[in-house]
């Protein structure tokens, strides 16, 4: 008899200890749902693409002086592909036991399909942290190479783990609002057209800032120019994904007053984020002065350095950059002759940051005598065509007398430009516009451009086939002839002992 | 067999996953539709148009991936009339709305911002035939009743990566000012006839694979009574 109330007594136990349980269970099915997840194909599909896009980026050639200021902004770029990948596993997972005809099976179980849905919400969470591991990963990468200079933003840095966390709770919320596998690709397509490929809107208006993540990459400013909403925006993010883990749990059948406080909770976050970043769209009037007085007056702004004969000046945050400036200056007049050789000049950094983050204008070159423009990126081209400017200012005297030059001493320019260089061909196709060696050509340079004729372009070929230590000798030798303005590049050629092209110079072609 | 087909045209078009395909259309058209308020400054922008039109292909090719969808797969298939003019037929119900569909589209997308209706149009028509030319290479190949799962996220997967991954020399995703988009829809259209050529080498009943499988009923049950004698 006894034997039979025993078993009796068992099933009473389980009530009280039901809510422990309960919580138990739902991080064991969370760990269960997370390796799922993780190893899901679109998941690790969506993961080696995204490590494998960040080491493609850090190790490109051209990308060795970054910003960091920029790099933050550029870690939220593929994070929403991944999350589109997670929104999709989990939106599967989610219809799981429907699809497999279990519901009824797990309907006998102590587990609520609530729990369960807090579950599968909470596996989100290890591929959002994935995320974070990669952002920080790439960010660190970038800060640590030896020409990294700026600041980055903890706030900028979250966008890409948060918008994972959004996307995969969307996932989970549209498994428990429409019970179909076709919900979830449909939602995907909408998503990456409208937020990951932004055909939507842009980041100058409040309605452009409610999708995940707004980079605004256009030309690198100073940090603290930039005023975006960035904080905002996170607590924006994180709000939205709470609300729909939280509504996934309630539709779930959880009707607990905490889900529905948090839901309240999670959605006040939203809101508050939302506002205070539409609030925050268009830049303070402070910001605009400070924008405006980098732009016009940047010597206010600047911390000047003295290297050898010339001055650098530098937004305070690209200081460091200075010495590999000062390299090239220095390259460049070793080949000059004359007083060009000896001059003091004025490197000074501008930007153009009136006209907005996205708006890449063109800057107006200077009128100051012996006065170079450099500006905010280095590395890759950026390093001819500042070797370019500081050639052009010293044949023509200032970036405003040289942007007019047309005539023979653009052959002297840009032997100064390429000719201290290993593979000066090979720079010379990279600075001209169209990537030639043949014909004419416009040349870039760090304000307004030059302008190669095909003449120029025979005589400076030419130049560059013979022994460096010869062209160098007599550039020095005839330095006042090639400067002078008007001289003709057959002239130049002459003078500097190669052939001479037949027709002449033509600017006007 | 004319008398066949003209009796599973009933049963056919009941089993067509209509509610799919009109989920599909309709977030299609959503999108074509967003091209309108899309732009800078009230102006339709050329790109965001062809985009979006883009993705409402995306959507109804990704309806389409389901076309083939047959719960009952098992049990058709010893109905009189073959896979492929079962496969034909759901093609055949299905196209005048998918023209009507495409039509409608490319009507709500701004005229000032649309790009050159042929080519898109083009682009479109490989999407959707190479969704269902998938499906009946999965149906081909596996025993699956329902390939459209699988089917519907490779597409989106290919839909995702192309762009990223293709080589500039094979690039597909040109803009309609880019020097490339002649070239870009020549390859579309070699995209349509490999799409159409696999549906057509995949919709046929496998015969080789009945013949292996009776090789194998044929070799089993002498390996079994040799285990059953070695016991």
């Amino acid at each position: 008899m006894s034997a039979v109330v025993t078993p009796r007594a068992a099933p009473s136990a389980v009530p009280t200890e039901a809510p422990r349980d309960g919580w138990a269970a739902v991080f064991a099915l969370a760990r269960f749902e997370t390796r799922k997840l993780l190893t899901r194909l679109p998941t690790l599909v969506a993961f080696t693409v995204y490590v494998a896009w960040i080491v493609w980026h850090a190790t490109r050639s051209w990308d060795d002086h970054p910003a960091l200021q920029n790099v933050d902004r550029v870690t939220q770029s593929v994070p929403p592909l991944v999350g589109l990948a997670v929104l999709l596993c989990a939106n599967s997972a989610g219809l799981r036991s429907r699809r497999h005809g279990t519901e009824p099976h797990f309907a006998v179980l102590p587990l609520q399909p609530w729990r369960r849905t807090a579950a599968h919400a909470l596996s989100v969470v290890p591929a959002a942290l994935l995320t974070a591991v990669c952002v920080a990963g790439q960010f660190t990468w970038e800060a640590l190479k030896p020409g990294a200079v700026g600041h980055g933003s903890p706030a900028e840095l979250a966008v890409g783990p948060l918008t994972v966390l959004l996307f995969g709770a969307t996932g989970v919320l549209l498994a428990r609002l429409v019970r179909s596998a076709f919900a979830a690709p449909l939602l995907t397509v909408c998503f990456l057209f409208l937020f990951v490929l932004g055909t939507g809107t842009s980041g100058d208006d409040a309605t452009g800032w409610l999708t995940p993540s707004v980079p605004q990459l256009g030309p690198t400013l100073p940090s603290g120019l930039l005023d975006r909403p960035a904080a905002w925006h996170a607590l924006y993010l994180l709000g939205a994904a709470l609300t729909a883990a939280v509504l996934a749990v309630l539709v779930a059948g959880a009707r607990h007053w905490t889900v529905r406080a948090g839901l309240a909770l999670t959605l006040a976050l939203a809101l508050t984020g939302a506002v205070a970043q539409a609030a925050g769209v268009s830049p303070s009037p402070e910001t605009t002065a400070a924008r405006e007085r980098a732009s016009v007056t940047p010597e206010k702004e600047q911390t000047c350095v003295e290297r050898g004969r010339s001055r650098y000046c530098a937004f305070p945050e690209w200081t460091a950059w200075t010495g590999s400036w000062a390299g090239v200056v220095d390259r460049v007049q070793s080949l000059a002759g004359g007083t060009a050789s000896t001059q003091g000049l004025v490197v000074r950094q501008r930007v153009e940051a009136r006209y907005g983050l996205e708006s890449d204008s063109a800057l107006a070159p200077s009128a100051t005598a012996h006065q170079v423009t450099v500006g905010t990126e280095w590395g890759g081209n950026r390093v001819p065509e500042f070797a370019t400017a500081v050639a052009a200012v010293l044949v023509a005297g200032s970036e405003k007398a040289a942007s007019d030059m047309c005539d023979g001493r653009m052959v002297t320019v840009m032997w100064l430009s390429v000719g201290w260089q290993d593979d000066p061909l090979d720079v010379l196709r990279r600075v001209r516009l169209d990537d030639s060696l043949k014909g004419a050509a416009v040349v870039l340079a760090p304000t307004d451009p030059l302008l190669m004729t095909s003449d120029v372009t025979t005589v400076v070929r030419n130049l560059l086939a013979k022994p460096r230590a010869e062209v160098t000798a007599k550039v020095k030798e005839h330095w006042a002839e090639l400067t002078a303005p008007g001289v003709t590049s057959a002239r130049a050629a002459r003078l500097l002992g190669v052939t001479a092209p037949k027709a002449a110079d033509t600017c006007g072609e | 067999m004319r008398g066949v087909t003209r009796a599973l045209m009933a049963p056919v078009w009941r089993t067509l996953p209509w509610r799919t395909l009109g989920a599909a259309g309709g977030v299609g058209l959503l999108l074509a539709a967003t091209a309108r308020v899309s732009g800078t400054g009230g102006e339709p922008d050329r790109w965001s148009t062809l985009t979006l039109l883009r993705a409402a292909a995306l959507a109804g090719a990704l309806g389409l991936a389901f076309l083939l969808d047959d719960p009952a797969r098992h049990t058709t298939a010893a109905v009189p009339a073959r896979r492929p003019v079962r496969q034909a037929l759901r093609a055949a119900l299905v196209a005048p709305f998918a023209a009507l569909w495409w039509a409608a589209a490319l009507c709500l997308a701004p005229a000032a911002a649309r790009p050159p209706v042929g080519d898109i149009t083009l682009e479109a028509a490989v999407a959707c035939v190479l969704a269902p030319a998938c499906a009946a290479a999965v149906v081909r190949l596996t025993d699956r009743a329902r390939p459209g799962r699988a089917v519907a996220a490779a597409l989106l997967a290919a839909a995702v990566l192309a762009p990223l991954l293709l080589p500039d020399r094979w690039a597909l995703f040109a803009g309609t000012d880019d020097v490339r988009w002649e070239a870009a829809h020549d390859r579309w259209a070699v995209l349509l006839a490999g799409a159409v050529t696999l549906w057509a080498t995949c919709a046929p009943d496998p015969l080789r694979r009945r013949l292996r499988s009776r090789l194998r009923l044929r070799r089993r049950p002498p390996s079994r009574s040799a285990r059953a004698g070695s016991a």
